[in-house]
């Protein structure tokens, strides 16, 4: 097995002994603390994530009219200065990756998963856009948490929600994977220090990978590889929402005629009530509608059992009866968000 | 009460006369995570050699603790039902999940140094 990619932040990690865990080809945290305390540190003051292993990307803004034709969201119409989640989709509709942009004025910055790194690249190399890879000579922190901007704004001037913004050194966003308010900062080696120096000397605590999975499925986000995939549309993954790219894209005709006719498979959310956590790849029914868990864990905010499941098509009840190991779990169906 | 032994599959017990006190180890819960539930057996229940007594979720995974011999439940942990925590920060002491009465003494578990090669 070739040697894992290493953060920049990784004698960092090292020294907070942090616990590590494989993803993605990267070593990189998945805790400290613990994951339940770290995921109270976002939900009521602050933490920071490395989230280096992900892939960053910088595509110049004359490439925006062939970007525009393999997402299904209006960046041609977003403002400079501002952020925007979208899917790249492929020929079926389906996901290729959730990305978030980042569009200044002569270019813009794309953020995909680690995962899927490799893949996006080839994608957009394979529709003849040019592309700088910065992935390895940068690193990208995101601090979250009711308290970053505060301790944050000793540091970097904080932009509006969902804006972007670019300085000598530090090109950042108002954006984040947690449900809370915070930024996502991505620098150069060379001054990465100044900015862990800073981190490190403020109230907020560093998270590992654990707690960003528990916090983002309690903020009823998905992740690619279990919500969105090669099988799953955006429409499918509930995120209709994202779809405002008027223009023809790849796949589009496949997602129009899923919102014209209803008829796909659904993500819904769900609640169990007792102490059973329905995994990956849980069998669940609603009723006669047979459907399979895409991420399960434990709410430390709701203090129950939440999760994701994929269902064939819309089911005609809210109540599920769960395979849990040969043991038959019954929950529900959370219509809201998880967190209110 | 005898010093601890270690399972392959990561309990601890003890033995004291005909009791025997059950819990995971310290490595165990390291690697489980944070514990968020534990489903524990009823007294009175009985188990033989290997059965799953047990179930620990974790904010990693799912695990059990399985019967270390045969033996018949005489009393559980039940802090553990409202602070599975617990287990992570006690897991060779307030943590113990179950006492049972033995009912086919097999005594053949790893002293700890044994098991520290094991899961080294």
């Amino acid at each position: 097995m070739p040697d894992s990619l290493l953060s920049p932040l990784h004698s960092y990690h090292i020294k907070n002994k942090a616990k590590f865990i494989d993803f993605a080809g990267w070593s990189m945290p998945f805790s400290y603390d613990g994951t339940i305390k770290e995921h109270s540190y976002v939900r009521t003051d602050s933490g920071f994530f490395d989230v280096s292993h992900m892939g960053r990307i910088e595509i110049r803004n004359s490439e925006i009219d062939n970007l525009s034709k393999l997402i299904c969201s209006d960046i041609k119409n977003l403002d400079e200065g501002k952020a925007l989640y979208s899917i790249f989709t492929n020929s079926d509709g389906c996901a290729i990756d959730d990305v978030i942009f980042w569009k200044f004025s002569d270019h813009i910055v794309l953020i995909c998963n680690a995962a899927n790194s490799s893949k996006v690249i080839d994608h957009l190399k394979e529709h003849l856009i040019s592309i700088n890879e910065i992935t390895q000579s940068t690193a990208l922190i995101a601090v979250q948490g009711p308290n970053s901007l505060n301790l944050m704004s000793n540091f970097l001037q904080i932009p509006d929600e969902f804006s972007c913004v670019k300085n000598d050194i530090y090109t950042y966003a108002r954006t984040g994977y947690t449900g809370e308010d915070g930024l996502e900062i991505m620098v150069s080696l060379d001054n990465l220090d100044n900015l862990i120096d800073f981190l490190t000397s403020s109230e907020a605590k560093p998270c590992g990978l654990g707690a960003r999975d528990t916090l983002r499925l309690e903020a009823s986000l998905p992740l690619y590889g279990f919500e969105l995939s090669q099988n799953i549309t955006p429409i499918e993954a509930g995120l209709k929402w994202t779809v405002t790219n008027k223009n023809a894209f790849l796949g589009s005709d496949v997602i129009n005629e899923q919102i014209n006719t209803g008829n796909h498979q659904i993500l819904k959310k769900f609640t169990i009530d007792s102490k059973s956590i329905a995994r990956t790849g849980t069998n669940v029914k609603a009723g006669n509608t047979p459907g399979v868990v895409t991420s399960g864990n434990y709410s430390p905010i709701l203090k129950k059992s939440i999760g994701f499941a994929l269902f064939e098509n819309q089911p005609t009840t809210d109540l599920l009866e769960f395979d849990i190991r040969g043991k038959l779990v019954e929950g529900k169906i959370m219509k809201k968000r998880f967190l209110s | 009460m005898t010093e601890k032994k270690y399972l392959e599959t990561h309990e601890w017990y003890s033995l004291s006369e005909n009791t025997i006190t059950i819990g995971i180890s310290d490595y165990a819960q390291g690697e489980l995570g944070d514990i968020v539930f534990v489903t524990l057996p009823e007294v009175g229940e009985e188990f033989s050699k290997g059965d799953s007594m047990v179930e620990v979720e974790a904010t990693k995974t799912v695990a059990e603790a399985y019967a270390p011999m045969d033996c018949v439940i005489t009393e559980v942990n039940a802090r553990l039902e409202s602070e599975p925590e617990v287990i992570n920060t006690d897991p060779c002491g307030d943590g113990w999940m179950v006492k049972a009465e033995v009912k086919n003494l097999d005594d053949t578990g790893m002293l700890y140094q044994e098991y520290e090669t094991f899961i080294s």
